[in-house]
């Protein structure tokens, strides 16, 4: 009897916070190169091509306009003050009928984007420059990159956003997200080298 | 679309430290130059090469090409190839920069070592667009961890080569650079004047160009220095 007075005094607090945050759907995000919870291959990092990966995802709600995806490292939190994961991709505005991100997203601002994402836009990462930078953590210790895909209910994001930015621009507009994550470990120079 | 300075914020930078002869300012990002070049190919024959003083032929072409990525000559003009901003390097790693040198051979032996272990050739071999990311890669410091051997931090050895390519692109041309006055021209400057007029104060209309180097005038001494052999102390006249 108790449980249920509770039930009955709590259910309008919880309808009025689902009303306030609209529900967000569970994304699936694969790679075709890069595998959950696995290193991440070279080409992707900066001993290798340094080139982005394609990712693939489904699951969004129908009422998704755009997606933006982020690659982020909570491994390393900056800065001291106010740490947060070292950002290592940014990028959004990605048309709802994309069902996912090619491989090697152009480096150069004036470049155009590949045609199933255009419109998409890149906004700075930790490196200061708006394109993707992988993996490249001092030896040590495996560093795990979180690829975020968010599925969102705007569009038409302004240009050059950072991380914390987009974050702020999301709010409330997210219905739907996913993740993947992988690893990268750097080993320590050899004697000698 | 993004915020990244494009060659022209680079050169409007370049151009406040111009106009204080040599010693370019710049703290841009700044391989701004290299992802702005994209993938513009060099339309213009290379110039010849004047006999080298301290570098090898291997390592001057390595280094005209990373100029020409930071500087392209493009539609707004010549870049750091054309101003022989190389030949400024060598000349100044055979004289006044000469303890900068081992800087050179330790960071472009470096960076060849980063080209063939990540993007699996030479560097001039590589596209324009791996050579762009390559070097985004030294800048940033990423291609430290690579254990090919930079010295310190590969974003030292950037701004060390940043520096002098901008040095011999828009500096006095009596150092071997700014062949022509193709870099005060690329900016605007107007060059060294010992006399302003009344009317050129005013701003009135833009300035006329002087084309001299500064050591063509009598009131300025030429900085020269002569560098002896290893342990010896410099001399300069």
């Amino acid at each position: 009897m108790r449980h249920v007075l509770l039930a009955l005094l709590l259910s309008p607090v919880l309808l009025a916070d689902a009303a306030a945050q609209p529900a967000s759907a569970t994304l699936t995000v694969t790679s075709p190169t890069i595998t959950a919870g696995q290193p991440i291959p070279k080409i992707h990092t900066a001993d290798g091509d340094n080139t982005s990966p394609a990712l693939i995802w489904n699951g969004a709600p129908s009422s998704t306009r755009s997606y933006a995806v982020v690659c982020e490292d909570p491994d390393v939190l900056l800065p001291p003050t106010n740490p947060q994961p070292f950002v290592h991709w940014v990028i959004y505005n990605i048309p709802a009928s994309a069902k996912g991100l090619p491989a090697a997203i152009p480096i150069d601002p004036a470049a155009s984007m590949p045609a199933d994402i255009v419109g998409a836009t890149q906004g700075p990462s930790g490196f200061r420059r708006p394109i993707y930078r992988g993996p490249a953590p001092p030896p040590g210790k495996p560093h795990h990159y979180h690829f975020i895909v968010y599925a969102l209910d705007v569009d038409g994001l302004p240009a050059g956003l950072t991380r914390a930015q987009l974050t702020e621009a999301m709010a409330g507009h997210v219905v739907g997200q996913g993740q993947l994550v992988a690893t990268y470990e750097r080993k320590p120079p050899t004697p000698g080298q | 679309m993004s915020q990244t300075p494009t060659r022209r914020d680079l050169l409007k930078l370049a151009g406040a430290a111009a106009g204080a002869a040599l010693g370019p300012a710049s703290d841009t990002g700044a391989a701004a130059g290299a992802a702005d070049a994209g993938q513009r190919t060099r339309s213009r024959p290379r110039p010849p090469r004047d006999p080298l003083v301290a570098l090898t032929p291997t390592e001057a072409d390595v280094l005209d090409r990373i100029a020409e990525l930071l500087i392209p000559s493009d539609e707004h003009g010549p870049g750091a190839t054309e101003a022989r901003a190389v030949r400024y390097i060598d000349r100044a790693l055979g004289g006044a920069l000469a303890d900068q040198r081992r800087a050179y051979t330790v960071g472009l032996a470096a960076l060849e070592r980063y080209a063939r272990q990540t993007r699996g050739g030479p560097f001039l071999s590589l596209s324009e667009t791996q050579q762009n990311s390559l070097l985004i890669d030294v800048e940033s410091g990423t291609a430290t961890g690579a254990n090919v051997g930079f010295d310190g931090s590969s974003a030292a050895f950037f701004t060390l080569v940043r520096g002098h390519v901008m040095q011999g692109t828009f500096g006095d041309p009596l150092y071997g650079g700014n062949e022509g006055f193709v870099g005060w021209d690329l900016i605007g400057y107007p060059g060294v004047r010992t006399a302003v007029t009344p009317a050129e104060q005013k701003l009135l209309s833009p300035p006329t160009r002087v084309r001299k180097s500064a050591y063509d005038s009598p009131m300025f001494n030429k900085a020269i220095v002569h560098v002896k052999p290893a342990g010896s102390d410099r001399d300069a006249d």
